[in-house]
């Protein structure tokens, strides 16, 4: 019988798809990194650990989320790459399991929780960028500060993330908020509105977008700049002279995790030198010293900054940008 | 379009030009020749049927008259008028489809107005004939009424009347009746021929149907694979096909070899040697010679048959009587002659008790056959 | 010994009875687990959302509506939305009619490549337009650079255009679809009858197709205000409730508000649903079955002709251009910028692996769906029972539904224990199942008004048990529909966003979660390769489908004589 016929080949494949998992040790992690930057450190812990790391690419604010609406029954059994305030909110509500990695010797305090808790395996900051070309066809100069930014003739040409669902604004935002402190920042941020284009969902976007000549200025993530200069994006990079703020790109081990031990074995291996000249190389501040891509041997000014406080004035912020800034659409 | 005077009917000369004439029509669906060269005049007032087997071209022929389908080569000419190339709003032809094609959406009257209305009559005469065309076909009460709730009787009375509103030079009905059940079709087909007569209108009628076809025409036009086999009156048609083709298409046909053996040429009369014996018979034909085979058409009921096969009697031929199946008016008959078997129709069959059991029977072969020619 | 007896005989025959009894309820019982399977798969994630809309930390709260309603910019975002939905079901309306109708009334030669133009975007990615209006009219497009514009693409006019080309094929598919319905012979009455052109499209086509329209219209709408893809890739600064929504689950993590988004987002599409199913109460024209022949080309005047064939002529060339640009970028790091021809983003691993992902949720996906669809329509013609209008009601719901809010729905019922199913193929499959089920009943339910219940009581009446005649007449009979469900459910699955993207997990990214995310990201190049391969491999499907199903077109072909 043809139909009988069938119905078996269709229950084969089906089963075989159903069926289709891998044998091999692998984990499933949420990674907030550039896809580029999470496949260069999945293939990493691959080389080292023989570990498959199973990732999607997330931007910072979405693992929060996600972690959020999943707790405490995660589906991914450790966190590589997401913003501080998701690290101090999972030692918070107890999302991890504590482990004081021994590799992590000798790394200084900012860089990793006494607990256990996260370790951060990457600081990363925010600049200026500019495209060449369109710069030059309306003659103008890269700006030395931010408060350059908010002169009209920038009006809808200049793009950054949007703190609802990027990470990386989330810091521009309490940055911009701790230099010119409260009052002064919110006007400032309100002042920038006016000449951006519009937010971007991921924190790289602006690189991208202004790289290819869409817009003239980016407020954006630094840990793509380095990549897109050496694809040949005619790009200009600066951090104006008030300095930068930074945040961590934590890594932590989520409750709920069958495999402890390989989990532990990732954890070690972010510890090691060599991974923090992988990470420099791409244009991290590492836990260990290394030589930087994008900076060279001097770091950026930073910005003073409580990441803490940044963490916990979160929600409160989003509540007063979404009012301040979202109301005045034509 | 601008209507002829009354006058221009009356007009003998007039009368006497055809009112459809079809050149040499050529029509090919991709290299797929579906016509293959139709030539015919129609008559003013006359119903001619185009009657065949199915896919032999009669559909798309009417397609063609009305303008629906693009002919490929040839002439269509309409009262004297060249319409080639006139889209079908433009032809003064109407179509009735085998499905009707009444719009749904609207009641019988808006149907049956629908073309008055696109021609821009005026309100109060547009509603006058409206009732008219009702009243012929005797739907005056339904008006109102939405199509759907119509049977399908009723339904081909709508699209008769639909398609007679604007008073067409020709009516093209496509296999009208097919939707009807038996008895309604009898019904409808005399009631069509009636109106057609009355109204004195040029129709086209197609249908596969070879009895309805006989029934309601003045003349039948038998297709095959896109050609035309013969034209003529039922009578003709039926009494004296053209070929095996046709004789078998309008009826069950017995058909039997022979040869002609003498002509007696002031009467007509000849004689055909077949295996069974000789055959006498009046020709009705020219074209018959000495020494010609041909082929003898006998209809069942033109045979008749007896009991007991006694002396030797000329066209008489002997049989077994395999089959009697008696059905009242008529008792349909197998017997067989020799290794050939021939179908009759006995009418009046009185003495059917008496041939239920009998074995052997006679049967006489009508001296008005007719007769083909078999190719040489 | 004689009580014992009796009992063991009662037993016998109570089992039995049990047996008596399954066997002649057996259709009610099938339908109550379908039943339970739409109340948990479908109802249970959609009452979740609205419970989660009015549940605050401490019970039941208006407050979230009231932030809704008294805060502007969630206004706005619902007024853009609604405009947006209009505009586009107005514009791909028409151009849908105007291709339907050149593919159905115009000339021969033009109607294969028209379909086929008409039809290609169904199996990409609908938000493969935003990309492509980048690359061609971005602020630094190729066509901007060239003619030196200036025009502000981000925003609501881009929305709409790339919005309209991705909805060309649904709304096209569907007016063909009711165009190849109606018997040509209506057309060609009027045309016989001195109607024009014009007139006749006014007087007959129009209204007759006035249903299958509204219905068509109504469901462009629906989908249109739940993608978001092309909202969010070219929305710039003009917000839509479900790129909102979106942000709202997945940025800021506030499900209650996510859910109100949801619900707002529900509200029209519910009232559209009832709308339509009211409106079309009893409206479908029947007509004497004819020929189902096409209708034959037609000489159309130059007043129809001349706006049609514009219409027609831009709308498949923009569809033309824009998978023409894909196609290019495809093999480039960045059409525009760095212009070096490279294959490289073909060989990209992970886009690999997605794509096969892609395909086994789709396919598990079809393969249930398909089943559950022919299971659905057949107790809902068939059976007898109470709330079988309910049940039909519920089963059609999907198609209504946004895509946004039962992914929301799913996350919201089904990530916690007893009932985590996140994190797998299965909550995607199931997801998918459910939203596109309404094709595969609606297929069912039509194949079997075909045939008549004499067919099926024959074969009880031979002593066929109920089981038997179900497998050997209904199903053989109802394969055409379990194919239109499996096709439709595959393809949709395949290319679909709105829904899953809240539902993959890390080690099991979708194809069209990955074009997103690299359309989002920047990385063209990735994000075109991707679409082609996915375009290129959701074609084979349909080839090896269109192959099985024309091979087994035997069975339905015997299925259709006695009807």
């Amino acid at each position: 019988m043809k139909g009988k016929f069938i119905a078996v080949v269709v229950a084969a494949i089906f089963s075989v798809v159903l069926a289709g998992s891998a044998i091999a040790e692998d984990i499933n992690a949420y990674m907030g990194t550039s896809p580029d930057n999470n496949a260069k450190i999945a293939k990493f812990i691959k080389d080292k650990t023989g570990i498959t790391v199973n990732q999607t690419f997330q931007s910072f604010g979405e693992i929060e989320a996600r972690m959020k609406a999943e707790a405490p029954n995660f589906n991914a059994d450790m966190v590589i790459g997401c913003g501080s305030s998701t690290g101090f909110l999972a030692k918070k509500s107890g999302w991890t399991i504590p482990y004081v990695s021994p590799a992590w010797k000798g790394v200084p305090d900012v860089f990793l929780d006494p607990q256990g808790n996260w370790y951060n395996i990457a600081n990363f900051s925010f600049v200026l960028v500019a495209n060449k070309d369109r710069l030059a066809k309306a003659g103008y100069k890269m700006p030395e500060s931010w408060k350059e930014l908010t002169d009209p003739k920038w009006k809808g040409e200049i793009l950054m993330p949007s703190p609802l669902s990027s990470g990386t604004a989330n810091m521009m935002r309490f940055s911009f908020l701790a230099l010119y402190g409260d009052n002064e920042g919110w006007k400032f941020i309100e002042a920038l509105d006016k000449n951006i284009a519009y937010y971007t969902r991921s924190g790289n976007a602006p690189t991208d977008l202004v790289g290819r000549g869409e817009f003239t200025l980016g407020i954006t993530s630094d840990e793509n700049v380095k990549k897109r200069l050496d694809d040949g994006y005619p790009l200009l990079w600066s951090i104006p002279k008030e300095g930068t703020g930074y945040d961590g790109t934590f890594a932590m081990i989520l409750k709920g995790t069958k495999k402890l031990d390989a989990c532990k074995k990732i954890i070690d291996l972010l510890g090691a030198p060599e991974f923090s000249e992988l990470m420099a190389a791409i244009g991290y501040v590492t836990p260990r010293p290394a030589p930087n891509a994008l900076y060279g041997k001097t770091l950026p000014k930073y910005i003073k900054l409580d990441l803490g406080k940044a963490s916990d004035d979160k929600p409160k912020n989003n509540d007063i940008w979404k009012q301040k800034l979202r109301t005045d659409f034509k | 379009m601008k209507k002829k005077g009354v006058a221009g009917y009356m007009d003998s000369e007039e009368n006497e030009k055809p009112m459809l004439i079809l050149k040499d029509i050529h029509k090919f669906y991709g290299t797929n020749e579906v016509l293959k060269g139709v030539s015919l005049e129609v008559k003013r007032g006359e119903l001619v049927t185009f009657v065949g087997p199915s896919g032999c071209g009669k559909t798309t022929l009417l397609r063609l008259i009305g303008g629906f389908t693009d002919i490929s080569s040839g002439d269509i000419i309409l009262d004297g008028q060249r319409i080639n190339d006139l889209p079908p709003n433009l032809r003064d032809t109407r179509i009735c489809f085998q499905n009707y094609a009444l719009f749904p959406h609207m009641t019988v009257a808006e149907n049956v107005g629908y073309g008055l209305k696109i021609n821009k009559w005026p309100k109060g005469k547009t509603a006058a004939r409206v009732r008219e065309l009702l009243e012929m076909v005797e739907l005056e009460a339904f008006g109102d009424r939405m199509i759907d709730k119509l049977s399908g009787g009723q339904q081909q009375r709508v699209a008769f009347a639909r398609a007679l509103s604007l008073e067409p030079k020709v009516l093209l009905l496509d296999e009208p009746l097919s939707n009807l059940d038996a008895n309604l079709r009898l019904v409808m087909r005399e009631e069509i021929r009636k109106l057609q007569e009355r109204l004195h209108i040029t129709t086209v009628f197609v249908t596969h149907d070879q009895f309805e076809a006989m029934a309601i025409s003045d003349r039948l036009v038998v297709m095959k694979d896109g050609r035309i086999e013969q034209v003529g009156s039922p009578i003709d048609i039926y009494e004296k096909p053209a070929n095996e083709f046709i004789a078998g298409f309008v009826g069950y046909v017995n058909f039997m070899d022979g040869r002609i053996v003498s002509i007696e040429e002031k009467t007509r009369d000849a004689v055909i040697a077949t295996e069974y014996g000789k055959i006498g018979i009046t020709l009705q034909q020219d074209d018959i010679n000495h020494g010609d085979d041909v082929l003898m058409v006998i209809r069942p009921e033109s045979v008749n048959i007896s009991l007991d096969c006694g002396g030797s009697r000329q066209n008489v031929l002997c049989g077994s009587l395999k089959t009697y199946m008696y059905a009242g008016s008529i008792a349909k008959c197998t017997v067989t002659i020799g290794d050939r078997t021939m179908i009759i129709d006995q009418y009046n069959p009185r003495d059917a008790q008496h041939f239920k059991h009998a074995e052997k029977v006679e049967v006489e072969i009508p001296r008005s056959v007719h007769l083909l020619k078999k190719k040489k | 010994m004689a009580t014992a007896e009796l009992s063991l005989k009662l037993q016998a025959s109570s089992g039995s009875k049990i047996k008596d009894f399954i066997n002649a309820n057996l259709i009610n019982i099938l339908a109550a687990l379908l039943f339970l399977l739409l109340a948990f798969f479908l109802l249970y994630p959609i009452i979740a959302v609205l419970l989660k809309s009015f549940r605050g930390p401490s019970g039941f709260t208006l407050k979230y509506y009231q932030a809704f309603f008294s805060k502007n910019y969630y206004f706005q975002s619902l007024y853009n939305t609604l405009l947006l939905g209009v505009i586009n079901t107005v514009v791909c309306l028409v151009i849908g009619f105007c291709l339907a109708y050149m593919t159905t009334r115009g000339p021969w030669i033009l109607r294969k490549p028209l379909k086929i133009i008409a039809l290609v975007p169904l199996i990409a990615p609908p938000y493969l337009f935003a990309l492509s209006l980048i690359i061609l009219f971005g602020r630094n497009g190729l066509v901007t650079r060239m003619f030196d514009l200036h025009w502000q693409l981000y925003g609501f006019g881009g929305v709409v255009i790339s919005q309209t080309l991705a909805f060309i094929p649904l709304a096209y598919m569907m007016i063909e679809s009711t165009l190849m319905s109606l018997n040509p012979n209506l057309e060609e009455s009027a045309y016989d009858m001195g109607a024009s052109e014009a007139t006749i499209l006014r007087t007959i086509t129009i209204p007759l197709l006035a249903p299958g329209l509204l219905k068509a219209a109504l469901l462009i709408f629906v989908m249109t205000i739940a993608e978001f893809g092309n909202a969010a890739i070219l929305g710039g600064r003009t917000p839509f409730l479900a790129p909102d929504t979106y942000t709202m689950i997945t940025g800021e993590s506030d499900f209650n508000m996510g859910s109100v988004l949801s619900v707002v987002l529900i509200a029209p599409c519910i009232l559209i649903f009832f709308i339509h199913n009211y409106l079309l109460e009893g409206k479908t024209f029947t007509t004497i079955g004819g020929k189902p022949v096409a209708s034959e080309p037609r000489k159309i005047t130059p007043l129809i002709k001349v706006p049609f064939v514009i219409i027609t002529t831009v709308a498949a060339g923009a569809i033309f251009i824009c998978f023409a640009v894909v196609f290019a970028a495809s093999f480039y790091k960045i059409l525009g910028v760095t212009n070096k021809f490279i294959l490289t983003n073909y060989l990209d691993f992970t886009s690999n692996q997605a794509i096969y992902n892609s395909i086994r949720v789709s396919f598990v996906a079809a393969v249930i769906g398909a089943i559950i669809g022919v299971l659905l329509a057949y107790v809902i013609v068939r059976g007898k029972f109470f709330g079988r209008t309910f049940i039909e009601m519920v089963s059609l719901s999907g198609f209504a539904l946004p895509g946004t809010v039962l992914g929301i729905g799913y996350l919201l019922a089904f990530s916690a224990p007893p009932l985590k199913l996140t994190g797998g193929i299965m909550i995607l499959a199931l997801n998918c199942v459910f939203r596109f089920l309404a094709v595969g009943v609606e297929a069912g339910i039509s194949k079997l008004h075909q045939i008549h219940i004499e067919i099926e009581e024959a074969s009880a009446d031979l002593g066929a048990s109920f089981l038997t005649t179900f497998s050997r007449i209904v199903l053989p009979i109802m394969f055409p529909a379990f194919i239109a469900g499996f096709i439709y459910t595959f393809m949709t699955a395949i290319v679909s966003l709105s829904a899953v993207v809240f539902l993959v997990s890390p080690g099991f990214e979708l194809a069209a979660v990955k074009i997103f995310d690299a359309a989002v990201y920047g990385e063209i190049g990735i994000a075109s390769a991707t679409t082609m391969k996915l375009v290129l491999i959701v074609m084979i499907c349909m080839m090896i489908l269109n192959y099985i199903s024309n091979k087994t077109r035997l069975g339905s072909g015997i299925a259709k004589k006695p009807a």
